[in-house]
């Protein structure tokens, strides 16, 4: 997987607050700023892998971007056009191009539908194929993700989580995207099923030119299948680099927090290793700290410094972005 | 699917079996002496009727000979004629109707099922409707008019609304009228010219060409079928949105909006048949309520339906009629549940494997 520079996707300052009403009249009483202004290219070809505690914002970044959850502000240039200024029957025919593979395989699938319409059903509603087509089309796709064509007949409820997941990615791939938004696809799967999907993803993603935005809180399956990753907290990208750098020389108080919390396979190597310990929890996206959010919890913070403006998402080096007064 | 049904139908005779046993204990609860002084004029001066009625019918008898004897009845020494036994479909005479409690069943029935059928639509299907789009317009103004609209529906006492309906309708506008058919129309219908297809007025009205008849009957029932409706809407408004709007918020309904599916297409789709499934189960209570006879409704319409003869006879204290009453409504149910079973499993596909 070679990074090309070709933009597939571009996010400038995407924000997702939603509102939280409360009283009699229900009145707007605050927001929970889930995505709080997130800037970040998507080159074609490549995963870009999006990593970040639970509750930090990055599957409602997937969804926005999707236009799942209408953004509050910002904009999603996707191969020319803003998705977030897109309505009703313009948004459809996007969608014919931008897909998305669901976290719980369970939950995701339509239990009173057969596999064979869950699959087929995108392509009969923007009318790209004829009946018997799709038929073809879905045993193909069926191929694809190594399930049984005959499969096509039965319901969800007959089959396993990661035969399961692989129907979702079969459904995502029907319309022939470009761009894949995984949203924790495996976290939901058992570990010996887990590097199947994984590699499946590989697989389609080499035959098909696909790009995918990886959404997911497991450090070593993002590093195993991203180009580029970008580290997500309380709404805000924190750090975006491709992955060796980020690995081996993570800028961020908080990437470093987060990837020493990895173990090394090498118990010589664990023992030695310094650990970065975070205090206390996570500050509530109702109210975020002022400045710098991770403020709170970062074991190098300055008062006066990190409490008094927003660190700006900078270039520190070419292609390695962090947000931090202090690097 | 088939072997679905035959299971279902092989408990039939089991739940059948239960029901008589259950009504059979009821009526046991009462001494020979009160069962048998229900027969006899002035009870308390005539004694001694009392105890031959008691000794003629076994009533002093071991419970499991009289429930046998309920079940078969009993053979005539001489003639060798049966005399009553439920098995044989006998439910015995009713005194209030002065007639057999199956004619009288037969008689009645047929209206209570043509008023259930004719009230299916508005009651269920506008109750449904209403519900998804209270649920589409959560917390909206549509949502907060049509929970206020039918909870006041509900909290009505049937007969308060009815005798309502009746002022406004009836005696103010004179747009529709209590009973089943005009006068001179019933005697049309009972004339042997008139060919009576399924016993069910409207149908046969309709088979028979007579159009007049047909909406004549329908007019008779409005008011029964608004009332019906107008109790029921608030439950299946309320079912029907919770399951909604549980439904709305599952992963498959943002998974069909990623497809790129018209929002339209979204909920009635698939959302929708998903939220179905509780629904399913209160329409089958619902109509099987509505088929066992609506009493209040049928006695303030004066409609003549199972539940308002029902009425009469516990009024009367005709227990032959009653029991009769309960087996075949006992009956009804047991075969309305399980029209709602197979129905579930044509709702949720996961029930047919189970």
């Amino acid at each position: 997987m070679e990074t090309q520079n070709e933009v597939l996707l571009k996010v400038d300052n995407l924000v997702k607050h939603f509102p939280i009403y409360r009283g009699v009249f229900q009145r707007q009483v605050g927001a929970v700023h889930a995505v709080d202004g997130i800037s970040f290219d998507v080159y074609k070809g490549e995963t870009l892998g999006l990593v970040g505690e639970s509750g930090c914002g990055k599957s409602t970044a997937g969804r926005t971007i999707l236009q799942l959850y209408k953004p509050t502000s910002g904009s999603v240039d996707f191969q020319g056009v803003d998705l977030a200024t897109l309505k009703g029957e313009e948004l459809r025919h996007m969608r014919k191009k931008i897909q998305m593979i669901f976290q719980d395989p369970y939950a995701s699938l339509n239990p009173r539908m057969t596999v064979g319409d869950i699959i087929g059903e995108p392509l009969m509603v923007h009318n790209v194929a004829t009946p018997k087509e799709i038929e073809e089309r879905v045993a193909d796709l069926l191929n694809k993700v190594n399930l049984n064509p005959a499969f096509a007949s039965r319901y969800p409820h007959e089959f396993s989580g990661g035969q399961r997941q692989r129907i979702g990615i079969a459904r995502a791939l029907a319309l022939q995207p470009d761009f894949i938004v995984c949203d924790e696809p495996i976290s939901a799967l058992d570990v010996s099923i887990q590097a199947q999907v994984v590699n499946l993803l590989e697989d389609l993603q080499a035959q098909f030119g696909l790009t995918y935005l990886f959404i997911a809180h497991d450090l070593s399956m993002v590093r195993h299948i991203s180009t580029r990753v970008a580290v997500m907290y309380l709404g805000i990208i924190v750090e975006l680099a491709d992955r060796k750098t980020l690995y081996t020389n993570p800028l961020h108080p908080y990437s470093q927090a987060l990837l020493s919390a990895v173990p090394v396979a090498d118990p010589v190597v664990e023992e030695k290793r310094k650990r970065v310990i975070l205090e206390g929890d996570v500050p509530s996206p109702v109210n975020p700290p002022s400045g710098c959010r991770f403020r709170t919890r970062c074991p190098i913070a300055k008062p006066g410094v990190c409490d008094a403006s927003k660190p700006e998402f900078r270039e520190v080096d070419p292609g390695h972005f962090v947000a931090c007064h202090l690097v | 699917m088939t072997t679905f049904i035959i299971r279902r139908l092989l408990l039939v005779p089991l739940l059948l079996f239960g029901v008589t046993i259950i009504i059979f204990m009821m009526l046991q609860l009462l001494s020979p002496v009160e069962r048998s002084a229900l027969y006899v004029r002035d009870f308390p001066k005539n004694e001694k009727a009392v105890d031959g009625i008691i000794r003629r019918y076994g009533l002093d008898k071991p419970f499991y000979e009289q429930y046998w004897r309920w079940l078969v009845g009993i053979k005539d020494p001489v003639s060798g004629e049966r005399n009553g036994g439920i098995l044989f479909g006998d439910l015995g005479y009713s005194r209030t109707a002065s007639q057999p409690v199956n004619e009288l069943i037969k008689n009645r029935f047929p209206n209570t099922l043509d008023l259930t059928i004719w009230t299916i639509a508005p009651m269920i299907l506008v109750g449904i409707w209403l519900g998804v789009q209270s649920a589409i317009h959560h917390n909206g103004w549509f949502d907060q008019a049509a929970r206020m609209f039918s909870i006041i529906g509900t909290s009505f006492p049937t007969f308060v609304f009815g005798l309502m309906l009746l002022m406004f309708f009836y005696a103010n506008l004179g747009w529709f009228s209590p009973g089943r058919l005009t006068d001179d129309l019933m005697q049309v219908v009972n004339k042997p010219t008139f060919i009576k297809y399924t016993s069910l007025i409207t149908f046969d009205a309709l088979l028979n060409g007579r159009v007049d008849i047909f909406l004549d009957a329908i007019s008779h029932m409005v008011m029964p079928i608004i009332t019906l409706s107008y109790i029921s809407w608030a439950t299946f408004l309320r079912v029907t949105r919770s399951s909604m709007l549980e439904t709305l918020r599952m992963e498959y309904v943002t998974t069909a909006r990623a497809k790129g599916l018209p929002e339209r297409d979204v909920i009635y789709k698939h959302a929708q048949p998903n939220a179905m499934i509780p629904v399913v189960t209160l329409a089958g209570f619902s109509v099987v309520g509505l088929l066992g006879g609506v009493t209040i409704t049928e006695t303030v319409f004066n409609y003549p339906g199972i539940g308002s003869a029902a009425a009469r006879a516990a009024v009367n204290l005709d227990v032959v009629t009653v029991l009769g009453f309960a087996i075949f409504i006992g009956f009804i149910l047991i075969v309305a549940n399980l029209v709602t079973d197979v129905l579930y499993a044509v709702v949720d596909p996961r029930v047919r494997l189970s």
